[in-house]
């Protein structure tokens, strides 16, 4: 094959340019050491403008102006994660039509563009009682950027208070009750890390409906995942044997029951929160705790009305059997475990004889 | 074609039981073993076994409504037994063969010396030997401690009024380990003494042969028919 020494250089010219484009193609953007901010900067040239707005059908005025500061400080534009990102429809001015009617709307669907990222906290949503309660038509329902924000997203639990906070954005009474808890102070006052926030037995993305049967006998599991923990427990001197000793119990082995063979059926067997609250949980000794021994009674009476003061001491209190506690329970138990082995060995050993003896004296007899 | 009278030997039988004692029996034999049936797969919620059973609510409501009703037959027997001994005590016609006495002790002894071959004479009983006199007065209390434990847990609510409220977990121990004790007591001690050791139906027919009161009860067979040879059908009520 015989080819010009011209024609030659120029493939070779070529050949080099469109392998250097390529590379440069390939290098440019991760050359970019400080995230160029370029569509942030593009978009915020218009929406910086703190007076720009538009109206939509419905009426309401949609703010359009975004602080570039708030934008600096949330979790996302420092990373490079701009506008375009979740503002997907929105590649250059003039805008396309936007086809929502009320304020709601326009934040239910931009809500939607967290899923390309945050896939599967976004699916564990769809499984929630929020997005049940959308179905149901109640548009209020938190999305996404309801908890977390929109253009201003940073990690949820900084401080930890702020996820108990959050929910406190809707859930004002409860948050309320939770602040004069034992765990809510121990978060408030001291930021402690152990307490539990609403996440943490509501669950985080797909937060279950409470009410249920099903949540009711879990319950007393979702306690003992700290009040079962012996070493969590030393460190604020509770006991961690609360959790087996209610097992053995009444209530306990009733809602036992439940969870493994009916756990679609409602039972009225008393589990932890029945007695110590639910997110007034406080300590048993505080006078306004429902298990201060002063209030019990109003609590057992509850589920069991017109008992009278005595009855509450048929609750062993989550206490292993003591003399000094439960004197009638402790001699019942040191009885019967002296009882039952010396029935069951006398008689079985007077039986035992008996036998021996007939069958030693008819093999006797078969000898002679 | 005649039996001669020579060759037929009469058999005699000695009344043991009056009829009325042989239907308290058969009601404790029949609530004993219905509560039992009943109360174990209670005493077991947490076991397989018992959640197979009770696969619903409505027999868990079933079966405690049953272990009640076998409940109150029971006190019934109970208090028709007591009452009859009160009245009987009253009178001073209260059989006192099934009492303990010092004997009993001794023929325990002796027993136990026989069955280990330290002595060839085995002792020879009244009435009741000291066996049936451990399973009546077993069965008494245990039984009394059953059906007072049972109707503190069927009215709690009621018994706190009264009593302290630690007697309710008292009693709901005591109620579940001595029916345990009690049913492994019957099936080991009792049934031997009636099935194995010799198929004594006495309690049903309310009589034993004169062979049976020779070999078992030789003391009350000797005071029979020592006392009233002519008519050896008058044996003892109690």
């Amino acid at each position: 094959m015989v080819r010009s020494k011209p024609a030659f250089f120029a493939s070779l010219l070529i050949g080099v340019t469109l392998a250097l484009s390529l590379g440069l193609l390939l290098v440019i953007p991760t050359l970019a050491d400080d995230p160029a901010q370029e569509t942030e900067r593009y978009c915020l040239s218009c929406h910086s403008n703190p007076n720009l707005y538009m109206t939509l059908p419905s009426g309401e005025a949609l703010l359009l102006y975004v602080s570039g500061e708030t934008l600096a400080g949330s979790i996302h534009s420092p990373l490079g994660i701009e506008c375009e990102a979740c503002h997907t429809e929105i590649k250059a001015y003039p805008h396309p039509e936007q086809p929502y009617e009320t304020l709601r709307e326009f934040s239910r669907a931009y809500a939607l563009s967290c899923k390309k990222c945050h896939s599967v906290n976004f699916e564990k949503t769809q499984d929630s009682i929020h997005a049940q309660a959308a179905e149901q038509g109640h548009l209020n329902a938190p999305v996404c950027t309801d908890c977390h924000g929109a253009h201003d997203v940073h990690p949820p639990d900084m401080p930890r208070s702020k996820i108990s906070e959050t929910c406190g954005n809707c859930h004002a009474a409860i948050l309320n009750e939770y602040a004069q808890s034992i765990h809510g102070k121990a978060l408030s006052e001291e930021n402690n890390a152990d307490v539990p926030v609403c996440t943490d037995c509501h669950g985080v993305h797909n937060i279950q409906d409470p009410r249920t049967d099903q949540f009711r006998v879990n319950t007393p599991e979702l306690c003992a995942g700290c009040h079962a923990n012996a070493a969590l427990m030393q460190k604020y001197n509770l006991r961690a044997d609360v959790y087996d000793l209610y097992k053995l119990s009444w209530h306990g082995v009733d809602v036992s029951v439940y969870k493994a063979r009916w756990l679609t059926i409602w039972h009225d067997s008393a589990v932890c929160t029945d007695c110590h609250g639910i997110h007034n949980i406080r300590k048993t000794d505080d006078p306004a705790s429902s298990v201060n021994p002063n209030n019990l009674l109003a609590t057992c009476q509850k589920c069991h009305p017109g008992v009278s003061q005595n009855w509450t001491g048929a609750w062993t209190g989550h206490y292993e059997v003591s003399l000094e506690r439960t004197p009638f329970v402790y001699y019942t138990k040191i009885f019967y475990s002296q009882f039952t082995p010396v029935v069951l060995w006398i008689s079985g050993f007077y039986v035992a004889l008996q036998i021996l003896h007939a069958t030693i004296e008819r093999v006797r007899r078969s000898l002679r | 074609m005649s039996l001669t009278p020579e060759i037929v030997k009469p058999e005699l039988h000695f009344k043991r039981f009056s009829k009325s004692q042989r239907w308290e029996h058969t009601l404790l034999l029949f609530c004993v073993l219905v509560l039992l049936l009943t109360g174990l797969p209670q005493k077991y919620r947490t076991a397989g076994w018992s959640q197979y059973l009770l696969s619903t609510p409505e027999r868990v409501q079933m079966i405690q409504q049953i272990h009640h009703a076998a409940a109150l037959l029971l006190t019934a027997g109970a208090i028709y037994h007591l009452g009859k001994g009160i009245l009987q005590l009253a009178r001073r016609q209260l059989p006192a063969d099934i009492f303990p006495v010092w004997q009993d002790f001794k023929d325990a002894w002796q027993m136990i010396l026989f069955l280990l071959f330290l002595s060839k004479d085995k002792p020879k009983f009244r009435k009741y030997n000291f066996e049936q006199k451990v399973t009546y007065w077993f069965i008494f209390f245990g039984v009394g401690i059953l059906i007072v434990t049972g109707y503190i847990l069927w009215f709690p609510e009621v018994v706190t009024r009264l009593l302290p409220g630690g007697v309710i977990p008292a009693a709901k121990l005591a109620h579940s380990s001595e029916a345990i004790v009690l049913a492994v007591f019957i099936v080991v001690w009792h049934f031997y003494h009636v099935h194995l050791e010799r198929l004594n139906l006495s309690i049903f027919t309310g009589k034993l042969n004169e062979e049976d009161m020779q070999t078992y009860h030789a003391l009350e067979y000797q005071r029979l028919t020592a006392s009233q040879p002519e008519s050896p059908e008058s044996g003892g009520e109690g």
